[in-house]
């Protein structure tokens, strides 16, 4: 089990579905339950056989230093994304997402369309947003091979968000869902850069590239973390924003 | 398809950012500083962060 990678799964997992959550929440109201509930299902059910898919290819044999370095690409692709939004929703230069306005939109959106085109709605807004979770699932468990606590994992995130949502059965807006994107955006970057690197340098170095070994992923994740929180001023007094 | 591809990869800026990342460390390791690589990755990382969220 790759304790320090279930946080950061966890969380990555449970921001994708509240979002996921509201938009099946908007259809639902349109098609109904049945309906939009049938729709995400067959979203998940998409991720299955892309997932099913990935473990065969993978199953194939890669070179373990050529898959680090795709990992840790697809981590630095992912982690800096959420990492600078994060910061510039910090530094009010990006709206923070806010899951009504994300419910108004999807609802405006369907009242145009018929049947179907809601019931794509719903489908699209699963698969698109469960495709991360599979993202960071897939990259964490190649490095740990515990792709059975990591998927459970992710489903106990799901199954959270979905019983909050079904109790409330209104978008759920109480998620401080900038502040867990900065966070996650940080380790997940820790993650990218050190896997990257480690397989860049690892086969020539005799300690391989981090002298500290996984040490250094608490420390990459601190220095993230503190250069993140000072960008937040320079940014806001670059963009000529007050100070909150 | 095209978000998708979004999803999965972001968009130009950000591929360009990760592709910086990754030249600044292979750019140590080629030149034998992989020790130094330690360093100037994150803090490479950092800098297109930073760019990024600038935007």
């Amino acid at each position: 089990m790759d304790w320090p990678a279930l946080l950061p799964l966890f969380l990555t997992a449970s921001v994708e579905w509240v979002e996921a959550f509201t938009i099946v929440l908007a259809v639902s109201l349109t098609i109904g339950w049945t309906a939009s509930l049938g729709a995400a299902a067959a979203g998940l059910g998409t991720l299955a056989m892309l997932t099913a898919a990935t473990g065969g290819a993978l199953s194939l044999g890669l070179n373990l230093y050529l898959l680090q370095f795709i990992i840790g690409v697809f981590l630095l692709l992912f982690g800096v994304r959420w990492l600078a939004k994060a910061i510039a929703r910090q530094a009010g230069r990006k709206a923070l997402h806010d899951e009504d306005a994300e419910f108004r939109a999807t609802r405006a959106k369907i009242s145009q369309g018929d049947w179907f085109a809601a019931w794509l709605i719903a489908y699209k807004g699963t698969l698109l947003e469960g495709l991360e979770v599979w993202l960071i699932v897939v990259a964490f468990s190649l490095h740990s091979h515990a792709w059975a606590a990591n998927g459970v994992t992710a489903l106990i995130a799901m199954l959270i968000v979905l019983a909050a949502g079904l109790s409330v059965r209104a978008p759920l807006r109480r998620v401080p869902e900038n502040a867990i994107k900065f966070v996650v955006g940080a380790m997940i970057v820790s993650f990218g850069t050190f896997w990257t690197l480690e397989a860049m340098a690892g086969p020539r170095l005799p300690l391989g590239a981090w002298p500290l070994g996984d040490w250094s992923l608490p420390a990459l994740a601190v220095f993230f973390l503190a250069g993140g929180q000072a960008l937040v001023p320079l940014i806001r007094r670059r963009s000529g924003l007050a100070e909150a | 398809m095209k978000a998708f591809i979004k999803t999965l990869f972001g968009d130009i800026r950000n591929l360009a950012g990760v592709a910086v990342i990754v030249a600044v460390g292979a750019a140590f390791v080629a030149a034998g500083y992989g020790g130094w690589a330690v360093f100037a990755m994150p803090a490479a990382a950092l800098a297109v962060v930073a760019a990024l969220a600038g935007q």
